[in-house]
């Protein structure tokens, strides 16, 4: 097969990048409406959800070999220090202790651009300072607190908006706040003067905190040369960069890999420190090493959704919104980049005129990391809300204000036409399935005494629609079960059953036949899980992977049954010659062990189009407005994101993303001591994620048209897009039942009774 | 976590025997070692008590009341009928509290004892006044879950939704020392802490709890408990509220009004139970009896919320009792 160079653009969570892949022959037109689908769209339970579920799937975490050493790292207690000097006699006498690593000690290993895994200035409370192996994770916790650290305090800044504050400590000489994004269209100094109507609020939301179950951490083992990483990771071709960048070691002797995961949610991108500090002592001290985070220590040093602070300024005139203006503040930490909250504004609705900014803030706190949508969480949560804020002044329905701005079917940033949107059908679903003709503009009387109910919508824009490159490789056997190889990784999402699915489909097998080997640097490369991209990115290439080998099979079936291939197709694990059906087993078997080995890889997206995926959440909530107890009742969550290849999983993601926004909305946020720049609810006692008794009915529906633009199997990604909306429209119901607007998130109870004293 | 040596007796003698000279007891363990891995309690010696019988069950001695031993479960609390029947209000008070497993683990005698949950007590970077440093950090930091009421030194809050049900019910606790045994009114096991008392229980450090016990003529009373949380469940309250009252021909004797969450001990709130005596429990009383209770209340700069809280769920629970 020839190999093809192919340049493209991609969206990467709400970023366009230029990519450059390899493609290998032809891509295939999508599955169309009319194509009758077997295996893809049915609701499969996961094909390892027994093994997850009995305790036989191995997690990164459950992996404990033979002599294995475990780390623990010690962190600054302090939010910005110099470190004087460490002295780690203390550590060194305790009986089990093997090594311990620290800036004076360490070797050089880059580390995100820095030079060295330990700096020389902390820059916020829970930076890393040594690390210890031990033979147990008992000793080396008991020897990190024998060493000792000579810190020179600096002065530092505990809070985004205390950083942007005029005389605020200077975190670096350019300052603590620089322009990160910036788009404009129209002209809307213009616009605001033409306007009839103008409405202006400042929204917050907080520090949410990604708080996988199983948290960072790695298993680094030395066979000689050759490296083996285990580790919790959405990128196991990430993690590999990062160990070469770091040990200056080739790609042939690192081999990084994932089995099964306990959650991501775009924190772990690649290599942490403590998977070079494992790698590092591995080598040094000849043994197996594992170093894994606490949760203490996941909450402060693993990354965080950045705090945001935002203004915005929209304007009506008549009946239409005619200008916005979004500006927008986000607490990096000491992170190197900011997401973009802006995003939505600039896409989502066809506003003639926009301005809008985004600026990223330093403070002394731990950096952010991707967190499930970027940006575009916290940036929804201030525009849908100063939609109903606009609507309630104008005296509009605010679903129907909406619907004058989301049926465009071209790209207000690009001009190009959408691929594929049915925004307008997600709200008409969601409509009808809140019972939004219940809603009264002034709320109504709940279902007990003090409660009001109230209703409140928000949409969703994201991209999702994949990016080359990915390769994937399907091996036929000869008893005609196969066997997926792919350097994706399965997150928790479901990727394993759904490539499945599309082998099964495509090769004409049944899924039980098919095996799925991910999360393997020895694999293809694919890219990130993360950014909705993984189905729409690896799914194309997989369903080629199972198509060259059909044909393959095909090819070889076609010789060996003496039959024309034309006349000769696989269906259900049997080749199908003029009614006669044979098993793929004993057509291969007149072979000797032959093995079809089927490449697939994954074509660039078509330029002409924008590629988004759509939704809309509608949120029915009850206050009690004597507690400020808010009890969110129904949810219905609508996306539009092409072909569902597998309507249970989906409901899943969806259901997930729900209620990953409902802690959003109402109960997630990291509390900093400003006083000391610690974190003190860094623990699931204090840091309140929602609990089963939190989830309210969750009603999941898809517009479900597949998008035969987009790719080869017409998905695009699901991962953001349930999360995105939710705590814009839950604040939205909220300020409907009780008439006061909730500006600030989490509406804890705490706000919401302090804002509904407040009232007249 | 620190090495430390563990002993598990069987006999209440030598339990109380080991138990001297700066021992740490342990029964569910559900706090201690939560209080260990965060590097706030160091003991060296741990005697596990949950092998003394003496301390188990519970029983209805046919008119005296009921009696509780400090290792019952709290899950058995709500679980048991009989118990659920005679104390419906704890049953209300433990449920949401915390997970079945906790619950399973925890005892009687651990709930009333446990720590505070201040975020500046359970971090071991913070050398706060009750840990014997020099200041509080909760009163210049981030005090939105601290006290409104009663505090001194340490702002901390009494975190037990147990021991507001049980006080609202007369309970008495019996301790077992090496210089005997006594009895005292549940409300009389905890302390401000304040001066040179850096701790939030009466108990001496080598004494036990052995049961508590709620008086028959308390029994009778009817009782209500509410309590706000900052999600659904699993969560220790921001305000909790148990009331108690005798009802004579819908006039009120006896009534009890005792708050968690708002003070560094379970709170009685004292006139509002004296306006109560003697009235119906009509809206005005009920109201009027809030408004009593949170009469004196001080709020720091981010508790404020918890007035007028707390305000309401008294209303309420009492509301409920009428």
């Amino acid at each position: 097969m020839s190999v093809k160079v192919v340049r493209t653009h991609a969206e990467f969570e709400g970023r366009i990048q230029e990519e450059t892949a390899l493609v290998e022959g032809k891509d295939i037109r999508s599955w169309s409406v009319t194509d009758e689908l077997q295996i893809v769209g049915k609701p499969h339970p996961r094909i390892d959800g027994i093994a997850r579920v009995t305790g036989k799937a191995l997690y990164t975490q459950d992996l404990y070999f033979p002599g294995m050493l475990h780390v623990r790292m010690l962190r600054s207690p302090y939010p910005r220090a110099r470190v004087r000097a460490v002295d780690a006699s203390g550590a060194l006498a305790l009986a089990g202790v093997r090594g311990v690593l620290h800036r004076s000690n360490a070797p050089k290993a880059a580390f995100r651009g820095e030079e060295t895994i330990f700096r020389d200035e902390v820059r916020f409370a829970g930076d890393e300072v040594a690390a210890v192996a031990a033979d147990t994770e008992e000793i080396a916790a008991l020897a990190v607190r024998l060493i000792t650290v000579d810190y020179e305090v600096l002065p530092f800044v505990p809070d985004l908006e205390e950083a942007m504050a005029d005389g605020a400590v200077r975190l670096d000489e350019k300052g603590n706040v620089t322009e990160s994004g910036k788009y404009e269209r129209g002209d809307t100094k213009r616009a605001f003067g033409e306007a009839t109507a103008v409405v202006e609020a400042t929204y917050r939301t907080s520090t949410q905190l990604h708080n996988s179950l199983e948290t960072h951490g790695a298993v680094a083992r030395w066979d000689g040369d050759e490296l083996t990483v285990w580790e919790s990771t959405q990128h196991v071709f990430g993690v590999r960069a990062g160990l070469q960048a770091a040990l200056k070691i080739p790609y042939r002797d690192i081999r990084v890999r994932c089995d099964y995961m306990g959650g991501g949610f775009g924190s772990k991108g690649g290599a942490g420190k403590y998977t070079i500090v494992a790698a590092i002592f591995a080598r040094q001290l000849g043994k197996p090493v594992r170093c894994f985070l606490t949760r203490d220590e996941e909450n402060l040093a693993a990354g965080n959704r950045s705090a945001t602070v935002q203004t915005v300024k929209i304007a009506a005139r008549g009946k239409k919104i005619h200008a916005i203006e979004h500006l927008a503040w986000s607490n990096a930490g000491q992170g190197r980049w900011v997401a973009d909250p802006t995003g939505p504004t600039n896409g989502l609705y066809d506003f003639p005129n926009v301005r809008t900014r985004s600026y990223k803030v330093l403070t002394s706190l731990g950096a952010l990391a991707s967190f499930r949508a970027p940006g575009y969480v916290e940036g929804t949560f201030a525009l849908d809300q100063a939609i109903d804020e606009l609507a309630l002044r104008i005296g509009e329905d605010p679903l129907t204000l909406r619907r004058r701005h989301a049926g465009a079917q071209h790209d207000p940033e690009t001009g190009k036409r959408y691929s594929l949107k049915r925004l307008l059908r997600c709200y008409d679903i969601g409509e009808r399935e809140i019972g939004w003709s219940h809603r009264r503009p002034d709320g109504a009387r709940g279902s007990a005494p003090h409660r009001r109910r109230g209703y409140g919508m928000a949409s969703q824009i994201w991209g999702g629609s994949g990016l080359p490159p990915a390769y994937a490789t399907v091996h036929l056997n000869p008893d005609g079960t196969a066997v997926l190889r792919c350097g994706t990784q399965d997150i928790g999402t479901g990727t394993r059953t759904v490539l499945a699915q599309l082998v099964a489909e495509e090769l004409g097998l049944e899924l039980g036949d098919v095996r799925v080997e991910l999360g393997d640097t020895n694999n293809q490369y694919a890219p990130i899980s993360a950014g909705s991209l993984t189905v729409s990115s690896v799914g194309p290439a997989v369903r080629l992977a199972a198509k060259d080998a059909r044909m393959q099979l095909l090819g070889a079936a076609s010789g060996i049954l003496e039959v024309g291939p034309g006349e000769l197709r696989v269906e259900r694990g049997a080749i199908v010659s003029k009614g006669r059906r044979t098993p793929i087993g004993e057509v291969l078997g007149q072979v000797e062990n032959y093995t079809v080995i089927g490449k697939g890889s994954r074509f660039p997206n078509p330029e002409a189009v924008s590629l988004k995926t759509f939704g809309a959440h509608f949120a029915q909530v009850e206050v009690d407005v004597r507690t400020g107890e808010i009890f969110v009742e129904h949810v219905v969550a609508v996306h539009d994101i092409g072909r569902v290849i597998n309507p249970l999983l989906a409901a899943s993601q969806v259901e997930g993303g729900v209620i990953q926004g409902l802690g959003f909305a109402l109960s997630e946020q990291r509390i900093v001591d400003r006083p000391t720049g610690r974190v003190v609810n860094g623990n699931l006692e204090s840091y309140k994620i929602p609990t089963v008794r939190d989830v309210p009915k969750i009603t999941v529906r898809f517009t479900e048209d597949p998008d035969t633009k987009a790719n080869n199997i017409g998905a695009k990604g699901l991962g953001e897009p349930p999360i995105i909306p939710l705590p814009a429209a839950i604040a939205n119901a909220v300020a409907n039942a009780t008439g006061v607007r909730m500006r600030t998130a989490p509406i804890t109870q705490q706000r919401m009774l302090e804002a509904l004293e407040l009232r007249p | 976590m620190k090495p430390f040596a563990y002993a598990k007796p069987r006999a209440l003698t030598e339990a109380l025997k080991l138990a001297r000279g700066g021992a740490t007891v342990m029964a569910g363990g559900t706090d201690l070692l939560g209080l260990m891995k965060d590097g706030i309690a160091t003991p060296d010696r741990i005697v596990d008590i949950r092998g003394l019988e003496a301390l188990r069950g519970w029983s209805r001695p046919k008119g005296k009341g009921l009696r509780i031993g400090a290792l019952v479960p709290l899950v058995e609390l709500e679980t048991a009928a009989e118990l659920a029947a005679l104390l419906p209000i704890v049953g209300e008070a433990l449920r949401p509290a915390a997970t079945v497993q906790l619950r399973t683990m925890g005892t009687v005698g651990g709930n009333l004892l446990q720590r505070n949950r201040c975020w500046y007590f359970r971090d071991e970077a913070y050398p706060c006044w009750l840990k014997g440093g020099v200041r509080c950090f909760a009163v210049d930091g981030d005090n939105r879950l601290h006290a409104i009421l009663g505090a001194a030194e340490c702002v901390a809050v009494a975190p037990s939704d147990l021991a507001p049900a049980l006080i609202a019910y007369d309970a008495t606790v019996s301790l077992t020392g090496s210089r005997g045994t006594r009895t005292l009114p549940l409300a009389d096991l905890f302390v401000t802490p304040h001066g040179r008392v850096r701790k939030e229980h009466t108990i001496a450090s080598d004494e036990l709890i052995v049961e508590v016990r709620v008086p028959e003529n308390a029994l009778s009373r009817r009782g209500a408990f509410e309590k706000a949380l900052e999600r659904k469940t699993w969560s220790f309250a921001l305000v909790s509220v148990a009331v108690s009252v005798k009802l004579i021909g819908g006039v009120v004797r006896d009534a009890r009004v005792v708050l968690g969450g708002v003070a560094p001990v379970p709170w009685r709130a004292r006139d509002a139970e004296k306006l109560l005596e003697g009235r119906t429990l009509d809206d005005a009383a009920c109201q009027a009896a809030a408004d009593a209770a949170l009469e004196g209340a001080l709020p720091l700069k981010d508790n404020g919320y918890k007035v007028p809280l707390a305000r309401e769920l008294v209303r309420r629970t009492l509301r409920r009792l009428a």
